[in-house]
């Protein structure tokens, strides 16, 4: 098991290069970087959150748009593993958030996530030198820790996320990393507002026009972030594509999560519909 | 609301002399007194393009405006395209990237320019930009509290077109409800909704919100669920 953990790690490693090197949109990175996450951890759900220069976390990217999860990870700006994490510099890992000393320590963010039907919560610190600039946050419907194989590889994909988010040839000061942040910030907020006006001109909920946005962008190789500005400055022409985005939206609408399927991304696969 | 947020908005309160007591003038004069720099100034923009100054705290920041509006130089007019603030702790390092504009700056009393593009998202609506006579980055404590400037400013901009600034129970941004993504999600849905540009579509979600002294998340949460359409006309909102 642990080698081809290891054989997996490898092969998202390069096409984390390559989206590193040739055309690079962070967006895009980051949001394969926490869909790779679920996959090479073994989790449920993961997601990207970022420092916001004024002492909260925003949650940049995810494995999944579906809100009440996105909402989960935004909870914890208050309380919970990863401002835990963020503060302390130290990963934090949960079993188990349903155990009754959680509801104790966390009392909004615990009941909250075990309600969603995640046993196993793990942030893990993005960091650069002394500075702690964001959490990897990971939910697992399981109630087993990480093993050592995914603990490992959980850091390795935290390092590569943060080379990626500052370019790390090019960062020597400090302001440097800090308008790096401010621009990941706004590219996601960008994302957001794209997201709306898809969902309104297309009659479907944000998740699903997300979806539709990504899957446009792959198949026509757009960066994701210069695609968000086209469709709000209406020079992009999107037509929806029904079956896809559709079928996915059983799945959100969930309230307890099947096994398996919390938070799994829908990743537009090529063998599985026809191409938009 | 947060305690930085709580302490700038009690700056901002304090600076007002015979401004009314949230003004974009006040804000300018707390910032230049705040943040270790000499000055600040704020510039309206429309576009990309920079357009009208709103205030600045003392001269030299005006002459800094003015520099970059006729030249078209500055970090003001790059702050847009990056989507992220440029803070140049020492001018002399950019003189390559902008020539006419540094030597006029430094000629002015500038060393150092910190400049924040007031935006959410594909909303941009202006720039505070502050200066040093010495050279030397923000101090991270400052740099924070210059970020909640920018949130503020950013609100103040927004509001003053509908009349709200200075309405008893205006209220400093937390922090919080305005960068859940709802409301940028709410604000794309409106301006399609409403066939107008997202800065109206913001503007109207936080009148209505304003109106109706509901926190901004949750009307955005009503929009989102598709439980508040905003349509055209007298009666700008409906409830289907």
């Amino acid at each position: 098991m642990a080698a081809s953990v290891d054989e997996r790690l490898a092969q998202a490693f390069v096409e984390l290069a390559d989206t590193l090197v040739v055309g690079f949109d962070l967006m895009d990175f980051l949001h394969t970087l926490a869909e790779r996450s679920v996959e090479l951890l073994d989790v449920d759900a993961a997601g990207l959150l970022l420092a916001d220069g004024r002492g909260a976390l925003r949650l940049v990217a995810a494995s999944t748009e579906q809100a009440r999860v996105a909402e989960l990870f935004q909870l914890q700006n208050d309380e919970g593993p990863c401002v835990d994490c963020f503060r302390s510099g130290q990963v934090v890992s949960i079993s188990n958030i349903g155990d009754s000393d959680m509801a104790k320590r966390w009392p909004r963010f615990a009941p909250a996530a075990y309600e969603m039907g995640f046993a196993g919560v793990h942030a893990i610190p993005m960091r650069l030198r002394d500075q702690v600039i964001g959490t990897l946050n990971l939910f697992r419907i399981a109630p087993d820790g990480l093993d050592q194989a995914a603990a490992r590889a959980a850091r390795a994909l935290v390092d590569v996320a943060t080379i990626g988010i500052l370019q790390e040839r090019a960062i020597r000061q400090q302001e440097l990393v800090a308008g790096q942040l401010q621009a990941a910030l706004h590219s996601r907020v960008m994302i957001e507002q794209a997201k709306g006006i898809l969902a309104e001109r297309h009659r479907v909920s944000p998740d699903q026009a997300f979806l539709i946005l990504r899957r446009y962008a792959r198949n026509n190789n757009h960066a994701l972030t210069t695609l968000a500005s086209d469709v709000i400055d209406g020079t992009a022409d999107i037509a929806r594509s029904s079956s896809q985005a559709r079928s996915s939206s059983s799945q959100a609408r969930t309230r307890r999560p099947p096994q398996g399927q919390a938070g799994r991304p829908a990743r537009p696969e090529p063998s599985s519909g026809p191409p938009s | 609301m947060s305690e930085r947020a709580a302490r700038v908005w009690a700056w901002i309160a304090a600076a007002h002399d015979d401004h009314t007591p949230v003004s974009v003038a006040a804000l300018c004069h707390a910032a230049a007194q705040r943040l270790g720099v000499d000055g600040a100034s704020v510039t309206a923009t429309g576009g990309a393009a920079l357009c009208e100054p709103v205030c600045a705290s003392d001269d030299v920041s005006a002459r800094l405006e003015e520099l970059q509006f006729t030249m078209g130089e500055g970090p003001g007019a790059d702050d847009f395209r990056a989507g992220s603030p440029m803070l140049i702790a020492e001018l002399d390092s950019v003189a390559a990237q902008w020539p006419g504009f540094v030597s006029a700056a430094v000629a002015a009393g500038a060393r150092a320019m910190f400049s924040f593009p007031l935006q959410a998202g594909a909303i941009q609506v202006g720039i505070l930009t502050l200066y040093r006579s010495r050279p030397g980055p923000m101090a991270a404590e400052e740099l924070a509290d210059a970020l909640v400037f920018t949130d503020i400013a950013l609100r103040l901009l927004l509001d003053a077109s509908y009349g709200v600034i200075g309405s008893p129970g205006y209220q400093p941004p937390d922090g919080k409800s305005e960068s859940r993504p709802e409301v940028h999600q709410a604000t794309g849905m409106i301006s399609v909704q409403l066939g107008v540009s997202l800065e109206e579509a913001y503007a109207r979600l936080r009148a209505r919100a304003f109106a109706s002294n509901a926190a901004l998340d949750d009307v955005a949460a009503e929009v989102v669920d598709g439980r508040l359409r905003f349509g055209p006309g007298p009666q700008p909102d409906q409830e289907p």
